[in-house]
């Protein structure tokens, strides 16, 4: 019996050493010879099939990237990630970038993430109804209970101005939070009268019945930045060549990207369980290699406007490239 | 006679999870009849993904269940012993205690990130409590006049723990073992959940934002039946450390 004690307190004691410790990762870029090991925390959806896309196709590895992609749930735990080292690159909403950078968070955006279609009624996300919804247009909303996965964010600012182009007022909205893949069974069930939904649920949203009643990202402004890969200020001042290969593997990504859709759609079996006929079917984003500058202006201005960022404002400079 | 029971009450559920679907009470979009979820839990077990995911998450267990379980019986026999201790310390464990460990993802995910540090950060706080609350119990229960008649044999301190205050205790760990076995299990497939650790968790929430709702039940389906088997495993181990307590041998006897 002592003998196990010892066993099994040695062994927690070795636990606890290591797990306070934290074995941190090796310095990326720092091995001239060999490839550098480079961790990207990203979120199990559709905008980032670039970057799988790209790994699969070798575009990091011919540039000595050793790229591992690493799922988090949601970007509240990708900034952290970032900022501890865990991550070398992230990829995050604009709107909660914009909110890092007002909080002074230093991280910087290294390459565009994915943008919108575009094409009002033909983009990845847009604001949706249940079948037999009174609501026929943004104008309706008012007043009404609306689904977005985070309050204060990038939802919530872009359909008020879906509202507000609509010639309706978007003052009297209620915002409910609801996680995306809850929002199908929320409308259905009549817990909200719309939500801001994206693909694949939007797949969803309309295989039962709904229909989409506008488009928030092409009411905010044309073909809209949504997302962005990024990467904290040290690692871009530490590590300009290592920075300057992954901007430019992830470019590559994009384009690749937007020229082959039917890889795409391959390409998100292997890190999602979207089911293949809604992945053959579904709408892809855009993915331009320049963040469009106009539209984060815009999106900050909005944002400003319903006072998602506090007191301050965001420095667009401080944050783009 | 028992099992058999056991196993007709699952059947029955199963049954259950069938009907409702099938007779459209829930939309089957939303809730998948059982012959679905079998569909989808055959192919998880096909995928070697799905077997990275279940080591990670009994990793993950195993390596938190142990710290806690260490740290629960050398705090708690330490506190229960020493009477200044436990008045130094009662209202901080009773203070401590109902904090969910859940409401310490957001300052886990700052610490460490989305790493088995994050998890097992989450599964050692709230499995650490289940033990060390048993053992204070175990340490409390101590017959005075056992330990009394084993100082006046001229025991030393080492001795009456060994012979005095742990088989008195033992019966306590057990029961907090089993609990904060359970626990950790619950908090080890949350943890991915929340943060995104490798893991189970995380496989379920892939699955949720994929809208692959079959797939979703099968992995709850794997989650529950660990649970089951955890439970069964610590049972086994109660009966087996404490064979000689006549809680165990008059249930043999009977």
């Amino acid at each position: 019996m002592r003998r196990y004690l010892a066993v099994a307190l040695s062994a927690a004691v070795l636990a606890a050493v290591s797990a306070c410790g934290g074995s941190s990762p090796e310095e990326p870029g720092t091995d001239a010879s060999g490839p550098s090991k480079v961790t990207v925390g990203v979120i199990p959806i559709v905008d980032v099939a670039p970057i799988y896309l790209g790994k699969e196709k070798g575009f990091f590895s011919s540039r000595g990237i050793d790229l591992e992609l690493v799922t988090a749930q949601g970007g509240a735990a990708i900034v952290p990630g970032v900022l501890s080292g865990d991550f070398q690159f992230g990829f995050s909403n604009i709107t909660s970038l914009m909110i890092a950078q007002t909080k002074n968070v230093p991280v910087r955006i290294v390459a565009n993430g994915a943008a919108s279609t575009g094409v009002p009624g033909k983009d990845f996300g847009g604001v949706a109804v249940a079948k037999d919804s009174p609501i026929t247009s943004a104008a309706g909303l008012a007043g009404r209970k609306v689904a977005v996965n985070t309050l204060k964010n990038i939802g919530d600012t872009t359909v008020r101005e879906s509202v507000r182009k609509a010639g309706g007022d978007p003052a009297g909205i209620e915002f409910v939070e609801i996680g995306f893949p809850d929002m199908p069974a929320a409308l259905e069930s009549g817990q909200v009268d719309a939500a801001w939904v994206v693909e694949p649920q939007l797949s969803a949203v309309k295989a039962a019945g709904g229909t989409v009643i506008a488009s928030n990202f092409t009411d905010t402004a044309p073909n809209l930045t949504i997302a962005a890969y990024f990467a904290g200020t040290k690692l871009i001042a530490d590590e300009p060549e290592l920075v300057k290969n992954f901007t430019e593997a992830i470019n590559e990504s994009l384009a690749y990207a937007d020229a082959h859709p039917d890889e795409v759609r391959a390409v998100l079996s292997s890190y999602t369980k979207i089911s293949e006929e809604v992945r053959t079917a579904l709408i892809l984003p855009k993915w331009p290699t320049e963040v469009n500058r106009a539209s984060l202006a815009t999106l900050a201005a909005l944002g400003t406007t319903d006072g998602i960022f506090g007191d301050a404002a965001p420095d667009l400079g401080k944050l783009l490239p | 006679m028992k099992p058999l029971l056991g196993l007709a009450g699952l059947g029955g559920f199963v049954l259950l999870l069938e009907v409702i679907p099938r007779a459209g009470l829930v939309p089957s979009r939303y809730l998948p009849p059982a012959a679905e979820i079998a569909v989808a839990l055959g192919g998880e077990l096909a995928d070697a993904g799905f077997w990275a995911a279940l080591r990670d998450t009994l990793s993950g267990w195993v390596l938190g269940l142990l710290i806690a379980a260490v740290a629960g019986v050398v705090l708690g026999l330490l506190i229960g012993a020493v009477p200044v201790l436990r008045e130094l310390t009662a209202s901080t464990i009773e203070f401590l205690r109902p904090i969910p460990s859940v409401a310490l993802i957001p300052l886990v995910v700052v610490l460490y990130g989305a790493s088995l540090q994050s998890k097992l950060v989450l599964v050692v706080y709230a499995a650490f409590w289940q033990m060390l609350v048993q053992v204070l119990y175990g340490v409390r229960d101590v017959d005075p006049v056992a330990d009394e008649t084993a100082r006046a044999y001229g025991l030393g301190r080492a001795a009456r723990i060994r012979h005095v205050l742990w088989p008195t205790a033992l019966p306590y760990v057990m029961t907090g073992l089993r609990l904060a076995a359970a626990v950790a299990l619950i908090l080890c497939v949350t943890g991915e959940l929340g943060i995104g650790a490798p893991g189970l968790g995380a496989r379920i929430a892939v699955a949720q934002s994929s809208g692959a709702i079959p797939d979703l039940y099968a992995l709850i389906v794997v989650t529950g039946l660990l649970g089951v088997a955890i439970n069964v495993g610590a049972r086994a181990v109660e009966r087996h450390a404490l064979r000689w307590h006549q809680s165990v041998r008059g249930e043999a006897a009977v």
